[in-house]
């Protein structure tokens, strides 16, 4: 168990010092947000608009980069193994390849979250634009769901970009709509009820809804229903990735592309 | 063949290899994700992110504004895209080294940019205005179609300055993603410049998109070519200003390539 | 099954590709086709063969990451197909060449990331990762990036993480290629080193004075099957009774060349094409007579450097290979 640990940790270290390097890494954390963050204030944060939308306007961009960096980095797990050239390396170790992807992953969201740091004090700076109410603990609860959400998205499409190129080049495609339907920068009421139903299945949706819920002056008593909405679909897609994982090693071994860009 | 008939012919040749050779999304499922899901998403992104702030009344406003600067995707994109698959396959140099007439090889790439600009910009609008139900009919339709045109053009003029920075610049794709999205925030997509600090306002009337996107909201408004003919002579303006500052330094980086400045490049 | 530290049962591996865009055509490719092979502990042993002849396939599935189509793999009395994590643990492979490495981390980060991956005791990888690094010369670089290491430190740094886990079984595909003289020589003897130290080491390779140099034993293989197996003097006495005549000629036609391969005697004529001249090598029992009649099958092309000499592994490994074309 404890060697397990030390390999997982041992991912995250190298991982981390490897993204520090890489100019992508700042494009999603940095660049992304603090753009998509000026738009938002701009539209959402007029003079005289209501605290929720202020509330939008300040977290919105910082929830983009959040997503943008656990899905591109920690999404390409496997595939930027492939691309270093190490896949075959790390696969045949005696480490299971799910710690070790945990262990990058965990970095990849250490690095997303830093995404609320520029974009909450540029909204700030540039906009006196502060969070109007705020419990802490229920933010932060709400900020600990939506991660593990995270979490357990990058740990199912990890091995799902591995086994289909097309499954990455659609999510991509549909990169804003995920916003749309995570309702990271307006709530998903705005949207026709059969999107609705389809942001349901979200995990982020229902941590991103707790964590405004958690910035508003009266706060909504279902927030809690909220937190487990979101931990029971996260859970759901765990299952789904365990067997994703056994696929994509039975394919590798199959058909030996390991080592195939 | 006469000159111009075989300059036409490297043209058209030329264009089509542009197309089929370095485009990334060379698949269905590429074009599906990225020409099609991509453009839409991003203006049903910002209509619903309008609607919220200012009201349902406001939604063609949005959808109008991300719709023109889509096109710009095509011509920034596609330019730099060329010439960062060019590096890739290795064939940059090889290029540069050509006898090729380099203004027809320049305008080519221009070329394929604008026509796939029109078509993403199309398919956007319509999705739009169904998914919406935006009323155009007070539009001036060809007015607007008229619009999309002009700024396909000019974005792919701004294009052509990024391809050329792209020669020399490694990850000038970057750098092109940013520009993307510093068009949203400049250009008066989704706010009035108005609202923008003095000396960013003087950055948004030298871009392209910004004139153009008034004209086609005044189009859609019902307004007529007089009335918006001053701002399309000026979006065309400064998109071959671009163009020209473009293709000149596209010449200069050139001239400094073959003195063996620009070895690492490649 | 017990005894032996490899062995292959009517080992099969078949690619399947599909080609074409529209029409996808399903493409079969034989890798392996029914390949027997038993190695015990503490050999050193060598598989040669062209490029394309099965020996990456084979070394992938000993070293689980491939699945075998049908027949038997096991390392160390372990099934390779349902017993891979137990195998994991025991085994080094070195695949070597430019990938395989972390190129932004220094040679030592790579290292213990890796002894981290095999999940070696912190205290015996602090103690083991510098002994690893004096024995194969890389102590004083290994805070150095691996992308600023010349190509024979990339492999000496493969070879150091294949050695992390202390393997019983370490597996090296083409562990020379690329090196320099020197270079690919102190990798030998570093392999050797370690076979005597008694490890067993399979190793794969197309230089066949390597496999002589090293091997306890060698096996040839091309299209996916075994031709030869056993010692390097047993493979030579393929060609025991075998004389071999050279010589070099501007261009031998081909009706020539044809009449020559038809000499009673004569086993097999090879003709390699070098800048000035074509070398043509006859493999045959009575060298003196077939060089008796060399002037008058070849009469009227000018012949040079006529020589006979005494066959070489490495003609065996011709003749095999030749044979199997």
């Amino acid at each position: 168990m404890r060697s397990l640990a030390r390999a997982c940790v041992s991912a995250f270290r190298v991982s981390t010092r490897m993204r520090v390097v890489s100019p992508w890494a700042y494009l999603n954390w940095l660049v992304f947000p603090l753009l998509f963050a000026s738009v938002g204030l701009f539209v959402l944060s007029r003079p005289g608009a209501a605290s929720s939308h202020v509330a939008y306007g300040i977290l919105g961009g910082g929830l983009i980069g959040y997503w943008s960096v656990a899905y591109l980095d920690g999404g390409n797990g496997i595939q930027d193994e492939r691309w270093s050239g190490t896949l075959e390396q790390i696969f045949a170790v005696p480490t299971p390849l799910w710690v070790i992807l945990l262990g990058k992953i965990l970095g990849s969201l250490l690095f997303g979250i830093l995404s609320f740091l520029p974009t909450v004090a540029f909204a700030y700076i540039g906009f006196h634009a502060a969070l109007p109410h705020l419990d802490p603990l229920r933010f932060v609860v709400s900020m600990g769901v939506l991660t593990f959400s995270f979490l357990a998205i990058s740990l199912t499409l990890t091995p799902l970009f591995a086994l289909w190129r097309s499954a990455f080049t659609m999510l991509n495609g549909f990169e804003l709509g995920v916003y749309i339907l995570c309702g990271f920068m307006f709530p998903i009421a705005l949207l026709a009820p059969w999107a609705q139903g389809l942001a349901g299945v979200l995990a982020p949706t229902w941590g991103a809804r707790a964590l405004y819920g958690s910035t508003m002056a009266a706060t909504p008593q279902d927030l809690a229903a909220w937190w487990l909405a979101s931990i029971g679909l996260s859970c759901v897609y765990l299952v789904g990735a365990y067997f994703a994982y056994r696929l994509v090693g039975k394919r590798a071994r199959i058909s030996g592309d390991l080592a195939l860009a | 063949m006469s000159r111009v008939a075989a300059e036409a012919a490297v043209f058209a040749r030329s264009t089509y290899l542009q197309y089929v050779a370095l485009f990334q999304w060379a698949s269905v499922r590429g074009y599906l994700a990225y020409k099609v899901l991509l453009p839409v998403t991003q203006i049903v992104f910002f209509v619903e992110l309008g609607v919220y702030a200012t009201g349902r009344q406001n939604a063609l406003y949005f959808a109008l504004g991300n719709a023109m600067q889509i096109t710009a995707n095509a011509g920034i994109f596609g330019v730099i895209a060329t010439v960062a698959n060019e590096r890739q396959y290795g064939t940059l140099p090889l290029l540069l080294a050509s006898p090729a007439n380099r203004l027809v090889t320049f305008l080519s790439r221009a070329v394929v940019n604008v026509i796939d600009g029109i078509s993403s910009v199309v398919v956007g609008l319509v999705v739009v205005t169904l998914l919406f139900g935006l009323d155009l009919r007070q539009a001036n339709l060809p007015l607007l179609g008229l619009c999309v045109v002009v700024i396909s053009i000019s974005t792919a003029g701004l294009g052509l300055m990024f391809g050329s920075i792209g020669l020399v610049m490694r990850d000038a794709i970057i750098l092109a993603n940013v520009v993307y999205y510093v068009l949203l925030i400049v250009c008066g997509i989704n706010f009035p410049v108005s609202r923008l600090p003095g000396a960013l306002q003087i950055v948004s009337y030298s871009l392209p998109l910004t004139r153009g996107v008034q004209a086609a909201r005044d189009a859609a408004a019902g307004a007529s070519l007089a009335h918006v003919g001053g701002l399309l002579a000026g979006e065309l303006a400064i998109g071959l200003v671009w163009a020209i500052g473009g293709y000149a330094l596209f010449r200069a980086l050139e001239g400094y390539a073959r003195r063996g400045g620009l070895q690492e490049a490649y | 099954m017990a005894a032996a530290a490899i062995e292959a049962v009517e080992l099969r591996k078949t690619y399947v590709t599909t080609r074409g865009v529209f029409r996808r055509e399903r493409v079969e490719r034989a890798a392996l086709k029914g390949t027997n092979l038993s190695i015990g502990r503490g050999e050193l042993f060598g598989l040669l063969g062209p490029n394309g002849a099965g020996k990456t396939t084979m070394v992938k599935i000993f070293t689980t990451l491939l699945l075998p189509t049908s027949g038997l793999a096991g390392i160390l009395g372990h099934d390779v197909v349902k017993d891979a994590s137990a195998i994991r643990r025991r085994i080094g492979f070195v695949f070597g060449g430019e990938r395989g490495l972390y190129w932004r981390l220094s040679g030592l980060d790579n290292l213990r990331y890796f002894a981290d991956l095999y999940r070696i005791p912190p205290e015996v990888s602090r103690r083991r990762i510098p002994e690893l690094l004096e024995r194969l010369g890389l102590l004083g670089r290994e805070r150095d990036k691996v992308e600023h290491y010349s190509r024979g430190m990339k492999q000496r740094l493969h070879l150091a993480r294949g050695l992390l886990n202390d393997p019983e079984v370490l597996f090296l595909d083409e562990p020379t290629i690329g090196l320099d003289p020197v270079g690919a020589r102190e990798l030998r003897s570093i392999v050797r080193e370690l076979a005597d130290a008694g490890k067993t080491i399979f190793l794969t390779t197309h230089y066949m004075f390597e496999a002589d140099a090293i091997c306890d034993r060698i096996a040839v293989i091309n299209h996916g099957e075994v031709l030869a197996e056993g010692t390097p003097s047993s493979i030579k006495r393929i060609v025991e009774n075998q004389g071999v005549v050279e010589f070099e000629v501007a261009a031998i036609p081909a009706d020539r060349l044809a009449a020559l391969r038809a000499l009673p005697g004569v086993s097999s004529v090879a003709v390699a094409d070098h800048e000035l001249a074509q070398v043509v090598t006859v493999h045959c029992a009575r060298p003196t007579e077939v060089m008796t009649q060399l002037g008058v099958l070849l009469e009227g092309i000018p012949l040079q450097k006529v020589s006979s000499r005494e066959p070489t592994l490495e003609d065996a490994y011709v003749q095999l290979i030749g044979e199997s074309a």
